[in-house]
């Protein structure tokens, strides 16, 4: 039982504090939603959720704020299929496929398309455990759980170089990107805090086509990104029935460097971006099954980002995991 | 055992909708496929002649081809919605207008539905002084070059297309202008 319950508030905040890659559903392509973790005595785990990505405006290069065009309604909807197995008793793998809708409204133009995402693939290794969740004895006890991973993300959305007819269809980058992922976490009931971090890179790629019409091949490459995020999370323990809540606040810096064009630094390019995200987590005495309601805010002001969308991102999610 | 079957049927759904993507993203092409021109042809590709048009300015003034390329080199058209990536754009092609004083620079707002609101997005964007705004309002310029977020368009003094491809860095919009006769 208390082991059940540590493994829970682990994947609980891995979940909550994997960033979501948000981007323009007209014009960026769709992201891939959060990497899973399989608690430590479970052998699987599946989730679905379900995002709804309203725009209100963007950052521009300047970190200065603008608002959208007048009368636009801009808004992508992402429904996301998660499933990470347990290989060996500190390794797991996972696999999360998300499906894109872009809708679009400006006072002149509406679009409504939609499509698969990219998909990321994991792998991850529980280096450490949290050994202690209910009592501090001494200071081993405050020995955080370390999770390690590697993702793989595949470009199996609609990007700018596949034979669409324009912006409003893209629902994926086009580029490959391998990620290093530390996941630091640390529960004493109620409290949980967690850290984590992901530095990615791209692979530069070919391109003969954009937006459909065939153009003089070059090579294109995405700038490195980094992200950073930091959660602290509550447990309300629901009468003597085992039902739980937890309640968690975090922050997550988003940052991309730079791309290339044939090898020469692509200085319109590159982002950065903070958020906050408010979320709820609801699961029942065995911690099989648990359902989530979260809320990311990006700060709609200056300085808070950069040649990025700001947006809001309601999610709500479902989980089981398989003993 | 029904665990297995849903860990099964899940695994093989995810293949099957991978597999199922068969965009180009998978195994890129650098392979070059641009189609052979007919010259003389009006169309949107680079090397024919581009199509004519008259639009709206956000000033009110009426523009045509014919118009704007009266005593110039040539003509960018800028295809915006105004979008990060498209401020970045215009932000860097704005720091190339001085160097190219025989050329006139065009952003074509096609996603707003009326000439008022397009003056309001380029005025909240900080490019009502920059560029003159075109209020693509019936898509007539999205149309007839193919356009989309970030196509840009060089017309030379005699109406030929010489380049139309997204924006990317800005070294082809330079070259291409600076190679006008």
């Amino acid at each position: 039982m208390r082991c059940c319950m540590r493994t829970a508030a682990l994947l609980a905040a891995a979940a909550l504090l994997m960033p979501h890659t948000s981007w323009a559903g007209s014009c960026c392509g769709g992201g891939s939603p959060t990497s899973l973790i399989v608690p430590k005595f479970a052998r699987a785990i599946a989730d679905v959720s379900f995002d709804a990505e309203v725009y209100d405006g963007f950052w521009n290069q300047d970190g200065k704020h603008t608002a959208d065009p007048p009368r636009s309604d801009l808004k992508q909807y992402r429904l996301n299929l998660g499933y990470a197995h347990r290989l060996a008793q500190n390794w797991q793998a996972g696999i999360s496929l998300p499906y894109v809708w872009n809708e679009n409204r400006y006072s002149g133009m509406s679009s409504s398309t939609s499509g698969l995402g990219d998909t990321t693939l994991s792998l991850w290794y529980e280096a450490l455990d949290d050994e202690s969740s209910w009592k501090v004895r001494d200071l081993s006890d405050l020995a955080p759980a370390v999770t390690l991973g590697i993702s793989l993300l595949v470009p199996t959305g609609i990007s700018p170089y596949d034979d669409v007819n324009s912006s409003f269809d893209v629902t994926g980058r086009g580029f490959y990107r391998l990620d290093g992922n530390l996941l630091i976490d640390k529960t004493i009931q109620p409290w949980n805090a967690s850290l984590a971090f992901t530095y990615g890179t791209h692979f530069e790629r070919s391109i003969n086509r954009e937006y459909g019409a065939y153009t003089e091949p070059y090579h294109k490459d995405l700038g490195d990104r980094l992200s950073a995020s930091a959660s602290v999370g509550y447990r309300y323990v629901f009468g003597t029935g085992g039902d739980t809540l937890t309640t968690t606040v975090s922050y997550a810096y988003l940052q991309e460097d730079w791309g290339s064009i044939n090898g020469v630094t692509d200085t319109t390019t590159g982002m950065e971006k903070q958020s906050a995200t408010l979320s709820f987590n609801y699961a029942n005495l065995d911690r099989d099954w648990s359902l989530r309601l979260a809320w990311n805010h990006a700060i709609s002001e200056d300085g808070w980002g950069k040649n990025f969308p700001t947006t809001d991102i309601i999610t709500t999610g479902v989980r089981y995991v398989f003993r | 055992m029904c665990s297995v079957r849903i860990t099964r049927v899940f695994l093989l759904l995810s293949a099957l909708l991978i597999l199922s993507a068969c965009g180009d993203n998978l195994f890129p092409s650098g392979e070059d496929k641009r189609p052979a021109i007919q010259p003389g042809s009006t169309g949107p590709a680079a090397g024919q002649k581009a199509p004519d048009f008259t639009v709206s300015d956000t000033g009110g003034n009426t523009v045509s081809l014919t118009s704007a390329l009266a005593s110039r080199k040539g003509i960018v058209l800028y295809f915006t919605m105004w979008c990060p990536i498209c401020d970045s754009h215009m932000s860097h092609m704005r720091d190339k207008i001085p160097s190219f004083p025989d050329i006139g620079f065009y952003a074509v707002d096609y996603v707003s539905g009326s000439v008022a609101d397009a003056a309001a997005s380029a005025s909240a964007n900080g490019f009502a002084g920059s560029f003159t705004v075109l209020g693509d309002t019936g898509h007539l310029l999205l149309n007839n070059f193919q356009a989309t977020m970030g196509s840009t368009v060089i017309i030379d003094s005699s109406g030929v297309i010489r380049m139309n491809e997204d924006y990317r860095d800005g070294s082809r919009l330079s070259s291409v202008l600076a190679g006008l006769p």
